[in-house]
């Protein structure tokens, strides 16, 4: 079975939204964030709710829960009912009440969504002490079982840990047992694997879907995945800018979208097919690494530690103007050896051969000339600019410092701005005005400034929308055409792997588990945690950009 | 966790014994003879070669050293040239006031400012926010004098509900302690309140915006709870470091109030010593500062750990 067919016809409605509208403050004379929204959800029933950035997702959850961000978001009309209750109409304490009894939320990140200095034990009996009159022992026994549901390990030892002592699945393990611990009749997860590595979020969500069959909870599941979308969804519905566009079964929207921004999103989904492999290059490699060791850590002042060995005997090869894809989960050690390859921390052992000079153990001195030659691009656009600075003085900062005259250096930007699609006049406004696409753009700008024999671009896309992803993957593409610029693209997403790379490496816990060109390597893996990773990635049999089933599926 | 404490305990001697040869040297290397400077311009010479000879000043310096080293670690402190009493017993006298006075004006400036600090950030740009805000600038920009004087108009004078000067050892009766150094606390609480509650939103604004105050309102928990469970002890390290920070300087200079209200405290005898030039008595003084700082900062770094397990030294 592809999809969920489940019929809810006779089930009962659980939460009905309907013209829901949400403005900013009347001074702000703004159109409406949320426009005549109307959705439903009926008794086990999972509805998902997508669309881009901005489209008005998360404001619905949190005018659900009644948790709009004070004096910033008010609700304008329209009516939110949950099995006869108008939420709307209640008072803040009856609100207050409802809240993790009636409807439970759960959150994108674990790590930040968890109070850190507060057992997480304690955090989930703290929702049974604020709604029930249980005694001391029975909350205990009430937290345990439900931490066994969500099938935590070592539940004595989790009970008493902190956040921080627990890797993320584990977190949102807890977050999961915190909202369903009093069986509400609406969970609401915003995003609640995007954070997550493929096989952690595989495991959430089949621990979602079995506990909505135990306990019958509606669930309203949030995000811009549509892998995931493919996996769990009974109904979608598509928002746009505050509006919702369209909504229909599963099956029916995958295979048949009616809207043309539903065709957009879907057509914009990365494909797990690798791309066509480009011909074989020529000349020497630029980029050669060599059994490239780092382990952080170690010593101690009176008890030696053993070290974390992040990277281990790293060896691999990049020509001029190939891309090669570094692919691991979280703690695979991809971003280690990133930072090595940039020299932002010196290996243990190994060597960097950058063109013809081993950079491994420069000094601060000798690397100088080599750091125009490797640049990079970081995942988080909205932080890697400094937003003091307008856009041209960050992109001329790097070409100044080697000597370039500022005027030159501008007018170079100014180039650079329409090869990357932005207006001229972007070198005089500064990083707020732009939304986050468009920052990646100034950021890859801000790289290709200098010329780079390497860019290392360091899930460069991961924080963007699918639409966008796909024009930022294009542009690299057409940047490596142009210039021919070696890339070293650190992912965890293998749909984008398959887009864009050449060649793939497939690290784990700091090995390089397998590598080859990536049309192999992902069409015909051969080691385990290769396969584990492709049959982990949500909504593999589906090819969403066509709207049908994937042909080798 | 253990290993740690012993090893910031262990730090300690290293940084003492810095100080105590920067006490040691001061007298010593100041431009001319100590002996002249401690005797005053109208000594005669066989007056300061009798001092030379009290103080060891005849003998070559690293045995002078070696000398006073041996009697500090004794707590031997010296004696005052003026008074002629042991410096050990006139601190000991002194020291207890000050750190009574000291302790009050924390616990006052505590139990004000914080929640203080907590209701402006709460409600944010509101009245409260802004009087809060206000009130902290007032108590910065009034100097403390001109604080206790008015107190002392306002309490003592015409109200007559507490007495103009003095002090009372919580020894002979709390009830008495506290009449007496109620309004001196209060007086030297002021500034502390204006920047515990400062530090205090700060802190909170910066946490109440974190995702697991959103959890926390999205399990249903009541606002005070949320406010002082989950985001006030979030928010306790930088309020420490003011509060720590805040006794040591107590301990150290409360010249002025104990002036205004006459209480026999350090303050004061570190300000006689120095207008007396009673160099044993200022060396004493600087240790005991140096020491209490030291010490205090030991006391913060192992209270963070105490409100944030991720710290882990």
């Amino acid at each position: 079975m592809l999809f969920k067919t489940r019929n809810f016809d006779d089930a009962k409605t659980v939460l009905t939204v309907q013209d829901l509208t949400v403005s900013l403050p009347p001074a702000a004379k703004a159109p409406p964030v949320l426009n005549r929204i109307n959705l439903t959800i009926r008794a086990g029933e999972t509805v998902c709710l997508v669309g881009e950035s901005g489209s008005g997702k998360s404001v619905t959850s949190l005018a659900i829960m009644g948790l709009l961000p004070k004096d910033a978001l008010f609700v304008t009309g329209g009516r939110i009912t949950l099995s006869d209750t108008d939420l709307l109409a209640q008072p803040a304490s009856a609100m207050q009440d409802i809240r993790a009894r009636r409807v439970a939320m759960i959150f994108q990140e674990p790590m930040t969504a968890l109070n850190p200095v507060m057992r997480v034990g304690d955090q989930i009996e703290e929702v049974l002490e604020s709604h029930t009159s249980l005694s001391a022992d029975e909350r205990r026994k009430r937290v345990i079982d439900i931490m066994e549901q969500v099938h935590l390990p070592d539940v004595e030892r989790i009970h008493r840990s902190y956040p921080h002592q627990l890797s993320g699945g584990q977190r949102q393990r807890i977050m999961i047992a915190m909202a369903l611990v009093l069986e509400p009749e609406l969970l609401i997860a915003d995003e609640p694997t995007t954070a997550l590595d493929v096989t952690t979020q595989q495991q959430i969500l089949s621990l979602i879907a079995e506990l909505q069959e135990k306990h019958g909870t509606a669930v309203l599941f949030i995000t811009h995945d549509m892998g995931v979308v493919a996996e769990i969804a009974d109904t979608v519905y598509v928002m746009k800018s505050g509006d919702l566009v369209e909504h229909a079964p599963i099956e029916t929207l995958l295979r048949a979208p009616k809207q043309d921004y539903t065709q957009k999103l879907l057509r914009a989904v990365p494909s797990l097919i690798p791309r066509a492999a480009r011909a074989a290059p020529g000349g020497d490699p630029v980029l050669k690494v060599d059994n490239l060791d780092m382990i952080y850590g170690g010593g101690g002042f009176f008890v030696k530690r053993p070290g974390t060995h992040a990277a281990k005997d790293v060896t691999f090869t990049v020509a001029r103007g190939r891309t090669l894809g570094i692919v691991g989960e979280s703690g695979s050690g991809k971003s280690t050896v990133a930072r090595c390859i940039m020299r932002l921390i010196a290996p243990t052992a190994g060597s960097i051969r950058l063109r013809d000079t081993d950079i491994a153990h420069l000094n601060r001195a000798q690397l100088k000339p080599h750091r125009q030659h490797l640049q990079v691009v970081f995942q988080d656009p909205f932080r890697s600019l400094n937003p003091r600075w307008t856009v041209g003085r960050s992109l001329i900062e790097g070409p100044v410092n080697y000597g370039t005259s500022p005027r030159d250096a501008m007018a170079r930007a100014a180039e650079l701005m329409e090869i990357v699609g932005l207006p001229r006049d972007s070198l005089d406004r500064y990083p707020h005005q732009f939304s986050g696409g468009q920052r990646q753009r100034i950021a890859i700008a801000r790289a290709v400034m200098m010329q780079p024999d390497v860019l290392v671009a360091d899930e460069a896309v991961s924080a963007l929308d699918v639409s966008v992803q796909a024009q930022v993957l294009d542009l690299l593409n057409d940047l490596q055409e142009k210039l021919g610029i070696t890339i070293v693209f650190i992912t965890h997403d293998l749909r984008v792997a398959a887009q864009i790379c050449d060649d793939v490496l497939v690290m784990q816990r700091g090995v390089v588990v397998e590598q080859g060109p990536a049309a192999a390597v992902l069409a015909n893996p051969q080691h385990d945690y290769t396969k584990s990773l492709i049959e982990a990635a949500p909504g593999r049999a589906w090819d969403f950009a066509n709207f049908r089933e994937l042909a080798t599926a | 966790m253990l290993g740690y404490i012993i090893r910031r305990i262990l730090a300690i001697f290293p940084v003492m014994l810095i100080v105590a040869i920067f006490v040691f040297l001061l007298l010593r290397l100041t431009p001319g003879d100590p002996a002249a400077i401690i005797a005053g311009d109208m000594a005669t010479p066989e007056q300061l070669e009798r001092i030379r000879e009290a103080m060891g000043l005849n003998q070559p310096i690293h045995t002078q050293f070696i000398t006073w080293m041996g009697r500090l670690l004794q707590g031997d402190l010296g004696t005052s040239l003026i008074s002629g009493t042991p410096v050990t017993t006139m601190v000991g006298q002194r020291i207890f006031p000050t750190i009574n006075l000291a302790l009050l004006t924390i616990a006052i400036a505590v139990a004000i400012a914080v929640p203080m600090g907590v209701l402006a950030a709460w409600r944010h740009r509101s009245w409260v926010d802004y009087a809060v805000m206000s009130f902290s600038v007032l108590g910065f920009s009034v100097p403390v004098f001109v604080i206790g004087y008015i107190f002392i108009l306002v309490f003592s004078i015409v109200l007559g509900w507490l007495p103009v000067q003095g002090y009372a050892a919580p020894a002979d009766g709390f009830g008495e302690f506290l009449y007496r150094a109620i309004l001196p606390a209060l007086t030297l609480a002021t500034i502390y309140i204006a920047l515990i509650a400062r530090m205090t939103r700060a802190s909170m604004l910066e946490v109440l915006g974190e995702d697991y105050i959103r959890t926390a309102r999205a399990k249903g928990v009541k606002e005070s709870r949320v406010l002082f469970r989950h985001a006030l002890r979030n928010a306790a390290v930088p309020i420490l470091t003011v509060i720590g920070t805040g006794f040591a300087l107590l301990i150290s200079g409360v010249v002025v109030t104990e002036s205004v209200f006459n209480i026999p405290g350090i303050g004061r005898l570190t300000v006689d010593a120095i207008l007396a030039r009673d160099y044993p008595v200022i060396q004493a003084m600087i240790l005991i500062t140096s020491a209490t700082y030291v010490v205090v900062n030991l006391i913060i770094d192992i209270s963070y750990t105490v409100f944030d397990p991720r710290i882990r030294y």
